[in-house]
């Protein structure tokens, strides 16, 4: 039985696998009929190529097409220079790092800076470890402790109450005054 | 080795390996070699824009060839149109034939109308096939890759192009051979 032209054509392409390769050289030896075949299938081809084009026709703008590219998207940007290139960086990507190197200090604090020696030589005022017994429940809920003292007289003065205030210690000035008359 | 599109290095590269092959694929399409090199700086200058990497440098070739093969059959149905100004340019005697002996010039333009004639009637799925396997010599396994098909398929589409060019230029290659 002869070969299936399609597996014919792979072989002449180089692309049949083995043992079908060795196979279809084998077969070819003896059939005139497969070879024939097969010259014809090559015959094609060249003829096919042969309407190709010369290399140097096809490559007659290669230079200056590449040329016109470099210019186009390469050189323009080198002329910025590498330094400026290097620090050429807008406003956000420089908030972000700052943001991210403030977060990085006060992460390797929470870490790894936990000694308390350490803490206290650097940051005198925050040399407390955080445990139960100095943190506080800090309500969120609304409280007096949420108004200032302002606050608190303006909304009772708004409610009608006449509230005197004053400090320990100190005398209201009109009770001096008549003293410092005399 | 990996490809960044925007590097200048790799473009070169890439540029300098692909040039002749995109517009050799191009002009078998739209058989006009001004378009062919317009079309083929069009593929160039997406390959920078769209900013790509590529795992090797073959797969930069099958992007840039599937680039081109569109831009060319876009090109070409664009034209449809002027398609009698293409029939005229395709029927125009080859530029450096010219500079060749007469008899053999009658010869290569006669055999060149023949086969031109003959891809051409071809379906597209089976031209573009035999076209890269033929002139752009690339294997089953680029093939597959530049059209987005499995390499039993591009083994099949070889065969069948082949037995149609075999039954156009039938008649015709008992003469010449």
């Amino acid at each position: 039985m002869c070969i299936d032209a399609q597996m014919l054509s792979a072989y002449l392409d180089g692309e049949l696998q083995e043992p079908y390769r060795t196979q279809v050289e084998e077969h070819l030896e003896h059939c005139p009929a497969c070879r024939k075949h097969l010259e014809d299938m090559k015959a094609l081809g060249e003829r096919i190529r042969r309407i190709d084009y010369p290399a140097e026709m096809l490559e007659r703008k290669k230079d200056d097409i590449e040329a016109m590219l470099d210019r186009k998207y390469f050189q323009g940007k080198r002329k910025v220079g590498f330094i400026r290139r290097r620090f050429e960086v807008s406003m956000p990507s420089l908030v972000t790092a700052a943001a991210a190197v403030v977060f990085i200090f006060i992460g390797g604090f929470m870490f790894f800076g936990t000694s308390q020696e350490q803490t206290g030589s650097i940051l005198p005022s925050f040399a407390v470890q955080a445990d139960s017994s100095n943190v506080h429940y800090v309500a969120d809920e609304a409280s007096l402790d949420n108004f200032t003292l302002e606050e608190i007289l303006h909304y009772l003065d708004q409610k009608g109450y006449n509230v005197d205030i004053s400090l320990k210690g100190l005398q209201p000035l009109e009770q001096i005054e008549p003293a410092t008359a005399e | 080795m990996e490809i960044r599109s925007t590097d200048r290095d790799d473009f070169r590269l890439v540029y300098d390996a692909n040039y002749r092959l995109l517009v050799q694929v191009i002009m078998h399409i739209v058989y006009n070699l001004e378009v062919a090199e317009d079309l083929t700086q069009e593929a160039f200058e997406r390959f920078y824009v769209k900013n790509m990497t590529f795992p090797s440098e073959d797969d930069a070739k099958y992007w840039l060839l599937r680039v081109a093969k569109n831009l060319a059959l876009n090109h070409v149905r664009r034209n449809k149109r002027e398609s009698e100004m293409v029939e005229k340019v395709k029927r125009m005697p080859f530029a450096t034939v010219d500079e060749r002996d007469g008899a053999k010039e009658v010869i290569d333009a006669e055999n060149r109308r023949e086969v031109r004639a003959a891809i051409e009637s071809l379906p597209e799925n089976l031209r573009m096939v035999i076209q890269l396997r033929e002139y752009s010599g690339l294997d089953y396994k680029s093939i597959a890759k530049v059209l987005g098909i499995s390499e039993t398929n591009v083994k099949v589409r070889v065969f069948r192009a082949r037995k149609k060019l075999e039954e156009a230029l039938g008649s015709e290659e008992r003469d010449v051979y």
